[in-house]
Order: structure tokens, then sequence, then C-alpha cells
């Protein structure tokens, strides 16, 4: 089954859309849903034109496809998704993929912060840069994201993959500061710079094939591997919280 | 005049010695009297169990501590979540959760009176914001005076009168209820970053042991006539073998007051620990309890651990530091000037970790070794051993032999070696458990002749029916049945209204703030006394004349003044 959403032109608001509704295993039952604009309740054929092709049974068999101007304001959308597909032909707002267990998401364009916060398993593409706080926790919690995998293929914000503790994160371009802070467990792979990547450390391993910017100074640095044909610097913390993870870097630059 | 008549109430009522009789309640105007017109409003609750409204006399509700507590654990906030009904607002939080979180869940178990734990003097205003936002209740603040410097000095002098006029002057510029000491001596000593180890040990700088802080504070609570007794949170809180120390404190109290206890001891689960480390952890509860059992001068509260998430806070910052360097998690440390500090952490409580297993027999121990149910109360110290939700599951285990052996089968295998729990046979009766939750507090607090805590004519009309019958149901093999009544009850009336029917709150309520005045001769009027003024003036960061609570910052309020001995 193929559910298209195309976004009305006179849905477009400043106020951004709470559509968490939109999760394919949803509209194996129709698609008699509703999503919230502030404190508004709007069926989902007030803000999308809806196209429904084919008939599934599962949410493996369902893909979704959002596209239109304005989906850049959708938020929540993926969220608790547990199978099948979404794909997006353009931006997509904040914290798309919460909490995802299974399935694929894939973004055409750029996310908004906190794509795929706390996720499970299953699997964002990102064709575009993600925001801030991609592939992490949330306030005050412990643990972020903890399976499944998010692939990056343009730049990253700030805090990626924050508190992660299982799954992979690979970011093809720069990310940001704090790269994999408080990170647990788990794999962060950035191919280009970022700066004070994996502060603060417990466990996991975070790999940075660039340049790691204002890189801290509680990283013991252990020798030389070779990884996936690069000649990379091993390090180990951070020892400031006693942590035992691995952080291997192409090249590392400390503060003056 | 509003009137209203509860018909067919199974009522409990241990102040008046009351034990499951059937009656009519009589309302009008908020109280209860002898009998109503025909024109009142009729709730028939056929034979439901009926008690007093409930008073916890030890909980951390409201105040700079607590909000430091939401503030640090923003993802506390994202549990208990409840969207806006009707007059309800909506709440968050489960550990420490938001003012209206607080008062309706504790509504709906068929609380109406609490006592704030813990108050900072130079902070009480923000604990009277909260407890204006807290609807369902009135409300009380524990005053805080663990480490004030004036006490300290005048101590030194041996000065108990100055100590006594202090405090009086202190609590009616606080809007205050009774006197809190936490860790006598040590909040002190930590801001030279140490503790005291037990109650010998001299304060640096004033040179006053915890032991002569108790004996003055208690004294001088005795000459101002206050209506509660001292409340003690011991010193060395948490530490293994720190029973020893409790016993010292508790033998330091004398028997001065006919119509209550003399000391408070709170949360005494966490100061009756055995060893000497935690490799030999166990349970000292028999000791303790033997120990209340013979002074009647001694009332103390459980302070019972709860298996889960929750958040530790306490003025006592030496020991939270402690707990944080075992946890190495989040904490935070603040110092309030001339007067205490404070420390939070978020914890959780794990079965199969043989110390919280044991600290989770501690409790119940005490309360089912102590013979007295009117010595022994029922608290978590919310939220230190468990939010005040798990109530009901205590009073569950309390009630029965059978749950308290199925829980103990899930705790860790080696607590049975460490712990009397196993070989209690003692289960509560409905009455004990009435008095643990109400007519205890009420007697203890010193507030039953204010109405609180009994049903009597005169008595302020807070009534909790819980939807259950006593003569159906027996608590020790349908123990489910029991967390369910306590849980939700039927109807909570508070002042004569029903606020709270089967966990609805059904109005925005308007609850009062009780504070005391003792009334002090001219010559301990401490406002008007050159030497404590220079003082103020010299080391506080706020000026005397600003520093006092205005009317406006409380809500509702009585004042109960008290004629003071000085």
């Amino acid at each position: 089954m193929r559910v298209t959403l195309a976004m009305r032109p006179a849905a477009r608001s400043f106020i951004p859309i709470e559509a968490e509704a939109i999760v394919p295993k949803n509209f194996l039952s129709g698609t008699d849903l509703s999503v919230w604009r502030g404190n508004r309740e709007l069926r989902l054929d007030e803000v999308f034109s809806v196209f429904v092709e084919g008939s599934a049974d599962r949410p493996e068999d369902v893909e979704v496809v959002i596209s239109g101007d304005g989906t850049s304001r959708l938020k929540r959308v993926g969220e608790y998704m547990d199978g099948g597909k979404i794909t997006v032909l353009g931006d997509i707002g904040m914290h798309c993929g919460n909490f995802m267990t299974g399935g694929t998401i894939e973004i055409h364009g750029n996310a908004d912060g906190w794509l795929g916060r706390e996720m499970a398993g299953g699997t964002i593409l990102c064709r575009g840069d993600a925001a801030d706080y991609c592939a992490s926790g949330y306030r005050g919690g412990r643990k972020g994201m903890t399976g499944g995998t998010v692939e990056v293929f343009g730049r990253a914000g700030d805090f990626l993959a924050e508190s992660i503790a299982g799954g992979t994160v690979i970011v093809h371009g720069d990310a940001g500061d704090m790269a994999g802070a408080e990170m647990h467990g788990g794999t962060l792979v950035v191919h280009a710079d970022c700066s004070r990547p994996a502060a603060n450390m417990k466990g996991g391993s975070c790999y940075v094939y660039g340049t790691a910017h204002g890189m801290l100074p509680t990283f013991k640095r252990i020798g030389t591997v070779q990884h996936e044909g690069r000649m990379l610097i091993h390090f180990i913390g951070d020892i400031a919280n006693r942590g035992k993870g691995n952080l291997f870097v192409k090249d590392y630059r400390y503060l003056d | 005049m509003s009137e209203l008549l509860i018909r067919n109430a199974c009522v409990i009522d241990p102040l008046r010695g009351v034990n499951a009789e059937t009656m009519d309640i009589a309302i009008r105007d908020g109280r209860i009297v002898e009998d109503v017109s025909g024109a009142a409003e009729v709730i028939d609750v056929h034979g439901a169990l009926t008690l007093p409204g409930g008073i916890d006399s030890h909980t951390h509700i409201c105040g700079t501590k607590v909000n430091f507590g939401r503030y640090m654990s923003p993802e506390d906030m994202r549990a208990g979540r409840t969207p806006r009904r009707g007059p309800m607002h909506s709440t968050s939080g489960y550990s420490v959760p938001t003012t209206y979180g607080n008062s309706y869940r504790y509504s709906a178990m068929g609380y109406t009176t609490l006592l704030e734990g813990a108050m900072a003097p130079l902070e009480a205003r923000h604990t009277h914001e909260e407890f204006t936002y807290t609807p369902l209740q009135d409300t009380m603040a524990n005053t805080l005076f663990d480490g004030n410097w004036g006490i300290m000095e005048a101590i030194r002098d041996g000065d108990t009168k100055r100590v006594a006029a202090i405090i009086a002057w202190t609590l009616t510029a606080v809007k205050g209820f009774g006197v809190k000491l936490t860790n006598p001596g040590g909040t002190e000593a930590w801001q030279w970053g140490k503790n005291v180890s037990c109650i010998r040990d001299p304060v640096p700088y004033f040179e006053v042991t915890p032991s002569e802080i108790i004996r003055s504070v208690v004294e001088a609570n005795e000459l101002l006539g206050l209506p509660h007794s001292v409340h003690l949170h011991c010193n060395n809180l948490g530490t293994p073998g720190n029973y020893t120390c409790t016993l010292g404190s508790l033998g330091l109290i004398p028997d001065l007051n006919k119509k209550r206890q003399t000391l408070y001891a709170t949360h005494v689960q966490f100061h009756a620990y055995g060893g000497s480390g935690w490799k030999d952890f166990c349970s000292k509860s028999e000791p303790i309890a033997r120990f209340v059992n013979m002074r009647p001068q001694i009332v103390i509260d459980m302070g019972q651990v709860m298996f889960g998430r929750t958040t530790t806070m306490t003025a006592d910052g030496p020991m939270e530091f402690n707990l944080y360097r075992l946890h190495h998690d989040k904490w935070s440390n603040h110092d309030v000037e001339l007067e205490t500090g404070s420390g939070i952490i978020p914890v959780i409580y794990r079965r199969k970790n043989l110390v919280n297993s044991i600290m989770w027999a501690i409790g119940l121990e005490l309360a089912l070794l102590t013979k007295s149910p009117w010595q022994c109360l029922l608290t978590t110290d919310n939220p230190n051993g468990a939010p005040f939700v798990r109530y009901p599951e205590i009073v569950a285990l309390l009630m029965s032999k059978k749950y308290r052996d199925a829980e103990f089968a899930t705790v860790h295998p080696d607590t049975g070696g460490r712990v009397p729990l196993p070989a209690i046979e003692r289960e509560l009766d409905w009455y004990e458990i009435a008095v643990m939750t109400r007519a205890g507090q009420a007697k203890a607090l010193g507030i039953q002749d204010l109405g609180k805590g009994h049903l009597g004519p005169g008595a302020e009309a807070d009534i909790a029916v819980y939807p259950i019958r006593v003569d159906e149901v027996d608590p020790s093999v349908d123990y489910q049945k029991v967390i369910e009544a306590f849980g939700r009850t039927e109807y909570t009336i508070k002042r004569g209204r029903v606020v709270s029917r089967r966990g609805e709150c059904l109005v925005d309520g308007s609850n009062a703030t009780f504070w005391v005045r003792p009334k002090v001769s001219d010559a301990y009027d401490m406002g008007k006394d050159p030497d404590f003024i220079e003082k103020f003036d010299r080391y506080y960061t706020v000026r005397m004349r600003n520093y006092p609570v205005q009317k406006e910052y409380l809500n509702r309020n009585r004042c109960i003044e008290t004629e003071a001995g000085i």
C-alpha cells in the first residue's frame, strides 16, 4: 500500500503541525486520522491531499510519501513507528522518528532538530543536513538511542548522538560541537570534522575521519590503528567519567 | 449556610476511640456538628470505610529544594502527565510532580493536610507560594534550625531562653509551623567541607555538639509551648552502623510534654542500619523499636523505601554528597547562608540490590515492631523513600503477612539473613492503620485541638470515604483490594465540600496554611535585640526588615498563638 500525503498550500502556517499520527501502522485502518496545529485538532485531509493506492494488512507493506511545501513544519512524523516506510520528498520538522523501533524513514531534504531521538531500531536516512540533537537522548534522560541506524549524508548539528547507548550513527559531512557527548555504547562515525567529540563518554566507539577540534584533554592516547583503510589515532576515555570508550580520530587539535 | 449529611458511614476515629461503628456524620459550614436540618444534602456511603482526612506529617512537596528536584530532573516530568480536565489543571511528574500533581494525587488518596518537612527560613516565600497552588490540602511547614548561627552561638553561651527567642522570632517571620533539625550541626560543618560523625562531634568554629543542639532546641521548643515537638532528622543518615547514633540521640530526650511526644524522629528507616560497611550492612530495627517502645516521649515515622525510581532531597548536604559518590549520577548542592543547606540526587531502589532490599525491610519492621501505632507513623519521607502514591501498597504490606512474604520472595536472596522481617507475624488492623495515617499525625503535630484528625463535633469536616467494607474484606488475604481502596477514595471531603470523587478532583479548593506565633516578652523580642540586629545585617545578604514573609505570600491562613514562658 502506498499512501501519498501532499501538503495543501492552504495548510502552511507558522505554527508547526504535530503529526505523530503519521505512522505506517495507522494507515492500515484507513486515513481517518487527525493532527494538531497549536490547540486546534485538524483532520488529516484538511492538511494534506490524501491518495491511497493498493491495500495492506501489515505495517511492513505500507509506504507513506509526504510531499509539498511546508513539510518542514511537520513535527513528530514517524513517532513510535514499528515498521513500513516513510519517504519525505523535502525537509522535515523536529522530532521525526522519535522512539522508532522498526521500519525506514528516508528524508530527501534536511531534517530539523531531534531526528531519531531515543530510537531503538529501524533505519533513518537523511539525504540533506540534520540539525542539532540528531539521534540523541532527551533532557535529563540517561539513555538516548539504543538501537537501529541513522545515516546523514550532509552535515549534522551540535550534540549529535548525545547519550547514545546502542545502534549506529553515520554522518558523511561535518558534525557540530559535542558529538557523542555522554556516549555509553553504540557506534558514531563522522566522516569529516567535528569538535569536542565523545565528551564524558563511558563506553562505545566514536570515529572521526577528519579533524577533532577542541579535543578534550581527558582522553588517553593509546597508539594508532588501521581502520577501513585509514590510519587513526586511538584514545580511551573519558577518564573524567572513569569511562572505557574508544575514540578514534584522524587528526586532533587541543584548545590553545 | 451549607449542610451535608453522610449516611451509613463505617467510622474509625481513633482520637475518639470509635472503631468501625456505623453512623451518620453531619456537617455545617465546614465543621462537623451534632445534627443538620432536613434541607441538608445527603450522601449515602452504604457502610464504606470512613476515616478522618489523611495527614502526612513528613513530606517534601513545596519549596526551593523540591523545585530544584523538578528543575534538575526534566526526565521525571515525562512521567505521570495528565491533561487539563474540568477544574483540574494539567499535571506532570512522578517523584517530584507539579504542585497540582501533588495536590490531586494526595486528594485522590484521601489526604487533606500536609506538613512540608523542611523549609529553609530564608527561602520561605517560595514554599508559601507553592502552598497557595496546592489547593486541596491544608499545609504547614517545618522550619530548619539545624545550622542557625544565632542559635549555635546562644547554645555555646548556654542561653536556652535566647535559643527560644530566636526560634520564636524566626517562626513568626517566616510563617513556619514547627522546628526541624536536619543532621544538627552537620549541615553547618558541611559548609566547611566536613560533617559530624555523631552527636559528640563539635561543629567547626561554633564548638557546639549535635547533642547540645538537640537538647537545647528541645527545651526551647517546650519553653515556647509550640503545638508540635522538635522534628529531628538524626545525624549520620544512611551510614552503616548509624543505629547507635540514633539511639544516642533518642536517649537525650526527657519527657517534657504531657499532651504529646517531646521528640518526633523522622524517617527512622534511614537511621536504623547495622554493620561496619556496605558488605555487612544489616537491619537494626529491633533495638530502635525496643527503645521507642520504652519511651512514650518519642514518636517516629517509617521513611519506608519502595522499589522504583525516585528523587532524594534533604537539607542534609553532606549525606547527599556521599550518595552522589555511590551513584555517580546527577547531584545538586545548596548553601543557605546562616541557616542550613541542601542536596538532591535522583535514585532508583532495586529489588536485586541487597542494600535496597534491606532498607525496604527495615521500614516495615519499624512499623511492625513498634507496639503502639501512635508512636510509628506511616511515611515514605516523600519522595526520598518513594513517592507518596505508594502509600496504599505500604498499608497493604503492613496489614498482610501473605503480601509481605510474596514480596519478600522477589527481593535479593541474601536479605533473609540480614533482617528480622520474615519472622514477624504481626498484621496491623484497620484501626491501627487509621492511627498511623491520620490520628497519630494529628496528635504528634498537636493539631487535634484545631479540629484535625478526628470526626467529633467541632472538628473540621475533612473526611475520606474509601470504597471498601471492613466487615467483608479480610486484608490479610485480599490485600489487592486494600491497595485499590486506599489508592482512590469514593469521596474526599475537605472543609465540608466534596473535593475529590473516585480520583476526579471537583473543585479548585481553598486551602489554609497553619503557622505559629509564640508570644514572648519584650526582653526576648529579637526584633528589638541590638546584638541580633547587628549580626543579621552584617552577615545576611538581605536586610532584616525585608526578611519576614509578608501576609500577601499566604493564601488563607490560620495563625496559632502560643503563650511562651519567656
